[in-house]
């Protein structure tokens, strides 16, 4: 697909900036939930982690470790090395996009803990997951690689 | 279970939170907290990330003086007088009023103004009009652009070819639209201007290797191996380029295409030739550089071709796998955002290839021009000219043994010499450059062209007027 129409070289800059699609992403949470509770074998406390850390895995595999964008942006290659995290906005910081995505997991973990009762190994494996998301997401770490992972 | 979503009770409630430890409290706390000052930050945009470094922003500064808008033109300048040429660019060309031997002009094959290329186009705008109004992926393909690119993909035996609208944007936006930023692309310094452009927009990092000088594109090669080696990650999503031209326009002279591609398989390059001069007129059939070297076109990845020389028509095109031109028509900008090819153009070009097709003798004729305009010019030598361009090529250029020291006085002298040809019947021009923009200082030149339709007479006059010019303005 060729993209740049409207002058947008990289749609991956904007498109997570629609309140429709923040409507369908708490939609989309929703329903994913609910098909996981929907699971006879599955507690509760259960259904709310493995929700937690399904939308945790889809932000480390979507937003912080592809890179690139699915499409052919017409920059000459500018976002080939930036994950779509870093795309957003063209790199601006504290944006509204980017407070949502940064509301989601935390929003979602701290009800997570409240439907596990606070269960301690629950709640490790949901904070881990947590900080995961959370850390490369910080405007101090924008473009840094730690370690050299995921650099090129 | 009582109440999924929400607890049954305040005591229920209550002891969900009851139970969680302090270091819960403390933990979810402060994520509301920090959250909470994540939404009330301001936003801000951070530095771009290609900001120039302080020494080349201090270098453009220092580089930088201001002009003025209009200059005073010198009384003298060439562009005070021009020539008016009128009818068409043929074998012979009226400057002036005055009919002189074309040798500048690149018309290889008389494509120009033989009738029958003219007939096919005459016909063509009866069926089509003039224009075709619109980019190729916007109502812009008429059946003739997919005939020419059909036909142009078996004349040179590849599975697919791409028309471009323009010669000079073929080139330039076939290089950027498969190097990108990041990328690396090994270049001979020579190449013609349209190259360089195609390189300044890929914005990849270009490494210019003496012209024709296999050894030194090795060594460059065995460099850039040497740094990969070091970042050997990088080095795998690091693409290699090597741009070559088939004859080169500014020396006129045949690439050694059977080691270059040597090179560029040892060291996995993507090899992208220009064969602009080539296309036509080297080679027994005229299928450029690969067949001149009898070499399988399939060796090379990307073969880009002007129809503007030896076709004798306007526009480009690229031959290559399929899998690679057809990247170029959603991603080669010259392709999808300009209006494209005028039927009328595109039925000469196709007129010309299938003569082409037709009598291959054409180009063995050619051949024979090229030799005899060689031998003339070599013979010049003792009149203080020098030649480049090898025996098989139809681009020569000429260059003064010894040459004023400023350059500007060079240019002048040069030029003068072209009106002293021009004012004794032969159509003979400098080669023109935007020196300011040229990747490498080019030498000033005269640029000889061969036609197919030169005869030894003809040749021997033109010899003649250089060596008047000679003694005219003791170059000797």
């Amino acid at each position: 697909m060729h993209v740049g129409g409207h002058g947008n070289a990289n749609p991956n800059t904007t498109w997570l900036k629609s309140r429709g699609m923040w409507v369908s992403y708490i939609l989309g949470m929703l329903i994913l939930h609910l098909i996981i509770l929907s699971v006879p074998l599955l507690s509760v406390a259960m259904a709310w982690t493995v929700t937690n850390l399904i939308h945790n895995l889809s932000h480390l595999i979507f937003l912080h470790s592809l890179k690139g964008a699915p499409w052919i942006p017409q920059d000459q290659g500018d976002c080939r090395s930036l994950t779509h995290w870093e795309q957003i906005d063209d790199g601006a910081q504290f944006t509204k996009t980017r407070k949502f995505l940064f509301a989601a997991p935390i929003v979602l973990f701290l009800l997570t803990c409240f439907y596990t009762k606070n269960d301690t190994s629950h709640f490790v494996v949901n904070l881990v997951s947590l900080v995961i998301v959370i850390v490369p997401k910080l405007p101090q770490l924008h473009e840094v690689r730690i370690f050299g992972i995921n650099k090129y | 279970m009582g109440s999924y979503w929400l607890p049954t009770s305040i005591n229920g409630f209550l002891g969900d939170i009851k139970d969680a430890s302090l270091l819960h409290f403390v933990l979810e706390g402060f994520l509301v907290a920090w959250l909470i000052w994540f939404i009330f930050r301001k936003s801000y945009k951070s530095h771009h990330r290609h900001s120039l470094s302080k020494e080349e922003e201090d270098k453009i500064i220092s580089e930088w003086t201001p002009e003025p808008l209009v200059k005073s033109t010198p009384q003298d300048h060439p562009a005070l007088k021009p020539h008016v040429v009128t009818g068409k660019a043929g074998h012979y060309i009226d400057v002036d009023g005055k009919p002189c031997l074309n040798l500048a002009t690149h018309n290889y094959l008389s494509f120009v103004d033989k009738p029958q290329v003219e007939e096919c186009a005459i016909q063509s705008i009866r069926k089509y009009g003039v224009g075709s109004c619109g980019p190729r992926g916007f109502y812009g393909t008429v059946d003739v652009h997919l005939e020419l690119e059909e036909k142009l993909a078996k004349f040179m035996g590849m599975e697919e070819a791409c028309v471009y609208a323009y010669g000079f944007s073929t080139v330039a936006s076939a290089i950027p639209a498969y190097a990108k930023r990041n990328d690396i692309i090994f270049v001979d310094e020579q190449v013609n201007f349209a190259i360089q452009k195609g390189l300044d927009a890929s914005r990849s990092r270009i490494c210019y290797f003496k012209h024709n000088d296999v050894e030194d594109l090795e060594k460059l090669m065995l460099e850039f191996e040497a740094e990969a080696g070091k970042n050997p990650r990088k080095a795998k999503v690091t693409r290699r380029f090597l741009v070559i031209e088939g004859i080169y326009m500014n020396t006129g002279k045949i690439c050694p295409l059977p080691a270059l591609l040597e090179l560029a398989h040892r060291f996995k390059c993507r090899t992208i030739l220009d064969e602009n001069v080539s296309f036509g007129t080297l080679g027994e059939t005229g299928r450029g550089v690969t067949e001149f070297y009898n070499i399988n076109r399939a060796d090379v990845d990307l073969i880009v071709g002007s129809m503007e020389w030896a076709l004798g028509s306007i526009g480009g095109f690229c031959v290559g796998s399929s899998f690679i031109v057809e990247h170029q028509r959603l991603s080669g900008l010259g392709y999808c955002f300009s209006a494209s090819l005028p039927p009328l153009l595109t039925s000469a070009a196709m007129a010309s290839l299938e003569e082409i097709e037709k009598n291959p003798e054409l180009i063995t004729v050619l051949h024979k021009q090229c030799q005899l305009v060689h031998d003339a010019l070599a013979n010049l030598s003792e009149f203080g000219y020098s030649m480049s361009g090898d025996i098989q090529s139809p681009v020569k250029h000429l260059y003064l043994t010894n040459p004023p020291q400023d350059a500007e006085k060079h240019r002048s002298l040069l030029h003068s010499i072209s009106q002293y040809c021009i004012k004794n019947g032969v159509a003979i021009i400098p080669a023109s450059y935007l020196d300011h923009m040229e990747a490498r200082p080019r030498t000033p030149s005269l640029r000889i062209t061969v036609n197919v339709d030169l005869t030894p007479a003809e040749v021997e006059a033109a010899s003649k007027v250089l060596q008047q010019a000679s003694s005219e303005f003791s170059l000797s």
